[in-house]
């Protein structure tokens, strides 16, 4: 280091596991928004207690037991095979929650998340239909190889296909969807700039990028399932990488698009997918650290940006971050454990997934 | 008019219909606590939609939600189905939508129902490269058949995206709604005033990347821009005058880079215009104008790391032991005093270049 950098603020790890804990207790009205998508913002907050490393000191055994039985009541089998549910927000008082008609159904990226959630929660998926699971990818990937988020609906991009990808590879079983035709749909996103859109024509973002690279970097490693597809060729993995380590703001922080400003989250989707391509050492960890050390809240939780609210959301995507790219001269408060990259998870509970979810433990 | 009671539980108007609380099972994680009007709202919704009542009072109770939580996407699911069963004006629903994307203009789902209601109004022609949003056959005697309407109906379409950008110019929906709007219509008109649409844009901000792209889209990756030499030169010397104007601006290299990628046009063509963009600002005679290779303007900063950048891009591309070494000495530059954030990224491609080289 050529000059003597400022000291680092402290992480303030406990006052972010306390954000963590408050949500999961219960969120204001001014939160209804996340009524539709409230198994994600569980899994942020149990995520980011596993990456702090104090889900079991700051929940009891009875905590977790009872936080395993809500993420499993959100799983549902119908005419379109077994997925997770948000939440109830539109199952009816009286009705059998372990079935869904036409409006309550399975959702894709809240099934990926809940099998990330009760991984770090350690359960051992007897309860996991996994025909059923099968059946609901089958059914939700549509003829231009891109997901619906759920069954008949008409929504759909590149997180939906990295979710379908990411609960194929944890089920080791890649039957339940068509990879080459969706990895044709992904490469239909890639842009001019190096990054990948949300859809076809689409400008280059972060988060979608990372989805990508991702879903392309799981189906190659995948153990039981040899795909010739190279992941990118070499002059597309060069131009990829410029435009990730672009991103990275003169303040230490990512931004998702060129020319805009930093946000914690992209350090995480830019961060991991430079680590996806085999790179990581090419970013200078230290600003970075600084710029999330900037974006913690004064009352606990992590946000955007300097200066702003922190949420569920940021918080748990600026710690995996840093599970990716700790500061080289670790002062304790920053220290972590390796992230899997590919999973979005800490490094053993992307594990225990792997040994738990497929249908026969690897031997 | 009275204002509607605040609950449906005592509005006369909905004493038929009865409502179903929210299912409640083991004790629930991350809970939400609703407002009565919202617990209300819903309790009805769950109601009608165990009788699968299809009526205009539905879609008052779905608007009603939708304005509480604007990602609620069962709201919308429903409310598009009770539209096409009550046979609804569709163009109706989309002036009260020109409100509410306006309004929730960070919400996936206004955009996507937006994707639905124009997928039905106009007819898509045959040769459309996008795939419908909807999985529901177009019911033709919705759509206007006079193509010279469907046109001007596109047209509005357009104008009414301009005027959501102008409130955000960089708002990722709407901009993804502009690119699936002209793909799928695919209507060769459309197409023709987009350059000079998105032109104002980057004069207004010249760092919208969000333009550029949509500029890119619209040139080349949709295959419908102009094609030719020409254009390509055209593309290049309005990247070279907005470089002029504010050199240090990802946005237009990133165009630029693309328009010579996309075009197999080796980088050393922009040679002479890039060196005095690597150096540090003279005095030069302001009388030299030269149109093919604009200098930069005069209170341009400069030296510019992403000209350093391209430049070393041109001595690598050439090849060979002096062109590298020439390479190195930027690259060097770059990563102990132009763009020192980078640094480790320029030593890297040092390492790379000379690697290739052995
Ligand atoms: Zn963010």
């Amino acid at each position: 280091m050529s000059e003597s950098p400022e000291p680092l603020p402290k992480l303030s790890r406990n006052g972010h596991a306390l954000h963590c804990i408050r949500c999961l207790s219960g969120l204001p009205s001014s939160q209804m928004e996340m009524d539709a998508s409230r198994l994600a913002l569980v899994f942020y907050c149990l995520g980011s207690l596993d990456l702090l490393g104090v889900l079991e000191s700051k929940s009891s055994n009875t905590d977790r037991e009872a936080w395993r039985e809500w993420v499993w009541e959100q799983q549902a089998t119908g005419g379109y095979g077994t997925g997770f549910r948000p939440s109830s927000f539109m199952i009816g008082a009286g009705s059998n929650a372990a079935e869904y008609g036409e409006y309550d159904a399975p959702h894709l990226i809240m099934t990926y998340t809940a099998l990330l959630s009760l991984s770090i929660l350690r359960d051992d998926f007897s309860r996991l239909n996994r025909a059923g699971l099968l059946k609901f990818l089958e059914h939700c990937q549509r003829s231009d190889g891109s997901f619906c988020s759920f069954p008949n609906s008409t929504e759909s991009d590149l997180r939906s296909v990295y979710c379908a990808f990411a609960i194929s590879s944890m089920l080791d079983d890649w039957s339940g969807i068509d990879v080459p035709l969706a990895l044709s749909f992904i490469s239909r996103c890639r842009t001019y700039e190096g990054g990948y859109g949300q859809e076809p024509y689409a400008e280059a973002q972060g988060g979608t990028t990372y989805c990508a690279l991702a879903a392309i970097h799981l189906a190659v490693s995948s153990p039981s399932k040899s795909l010739s597809t190279p992941p990118l060729t070499p002059a597309q993995r060069r131009q990829t990488i410029r435009w990730l380590v672009h991103n990275q703001h003169a303040s230490g922080g990512f931004r998702g698009r060129t020319e805009k400003d930093p946000d914690a989250c992209y350090c995480f989707w830019c961060g991991a997918s430079l680590q996806i391509l085999d790179v990581k050492a090419l970013v200078d960890t230290r600003p970075l650290t600084e710029f999330l050390g900037k974006c913690q809240f004064k009352f606990g939780g992590i946000a955007k940006a300097p200066g702003e609210h922190s949420d569920p959301f940021h918080t748990y995507l600026s710690l995996a971050a840093l599970g990716i790219y700790p500061p080289e001269i670790p002062e304790e408060s920053w220290r972590f454990d390796t992230l899997d990259p590919l999973l979005n998870a800490k490094e053993d509970t992307a594990r225990w997934a792997r040994d738990n979810i497929p249908l026969k433990p690897r031997s | 008019m009275d204002t509607p009671p605040a609950l449906y539980a005592e509005d006369p108007a909905w004493a038929d219909v009865v409502p179903i609380p929210q299912y409640e099972g083991v004790s629930p994680l991350a809970p939400i606590f609703y407002t009565p009007e919202y617990k209300d709202a819903t309790d009805y919704f769950r109601g009608i939609l165990k009788t699968g009542e299809t009526s205009e009072r539905v879609l008052e109770l779905t608007e009603r939600i939708i304005r509480m939580n604007p990602a609620h996407y069962t709201a919308w699911q429903y409310r598009y189905k009770t539209l096409l069963a009550l046979g609804s004006n569709l163009e109706d629903e989309l002036r009260l939508m020109d409100m509410y994307c306006i309004k929730y203009l960070k919400t996936y789902q206004v955009w996507h129902h937006r994707r639905l209601l124009v997928t039905l109004l106009l007819p898509a022609p045959s040769t459309s490269p996008s795939p419908s949003p909807s999985s529901n056959p177009n019911p033709t005697h919705l759509q206007t058949s006079n193509p010279t309407l469907a046109l001007l109906q596109l047209q509005e379409e357009l104008d009414f995206i301009s005027r959501c950008l102008s409130a955000d110019t960089k708002n990722y929906h709407t901009w993804s709604y502009r690119q699936w709007l002209l793909s799928y219509f695919n209507h060769p008109r459309l197409w023709r005033g987009e350059v000079k649409w998105v032109e104002r844009l980057i004069t207004e901000d010249v760092r919208n990347n969000s333009a550029w792209h949509h500029r890119f889209f619209v040139v080349f990756a949709s295959g419908h821009g102009e094609k030719g030499e020409d254009a390509v030169r055209e593309e290049i010397a309005y990247a070279k005058q907005k470089i002029s104007l504010a050199p240090n601006n990802a946005s237009v290299w990133n165009y630029l880079r693309g328009v010579l990628d996309h075009t197999h046009m080796p980088y050393s063509t922009l040679k002479s215009f890039v060196e005095p963009y690597t150096v540090e600002q003279e005095g030069r005679s302001e009388d030299v104008v030269d149109l093919e290779d604009p200098l930069p303007s005069a209170g341009a900063e400069l030296p510019c790391a992403l000209a350093i950048e391209f430049l070393a891009d041109v001595h690598e591309q050439e090849g060979g032991v002096e062109a590298v070494r020439k390479a190195v000495e930027l690259w060097k530059s770059l990563a102990n005093e132009y763009d020192t954030i980078r640094k480790k990224y320029w030593e890297y491609r040092i390492r790379e270049a000379l690697a290739t080289q052995q």
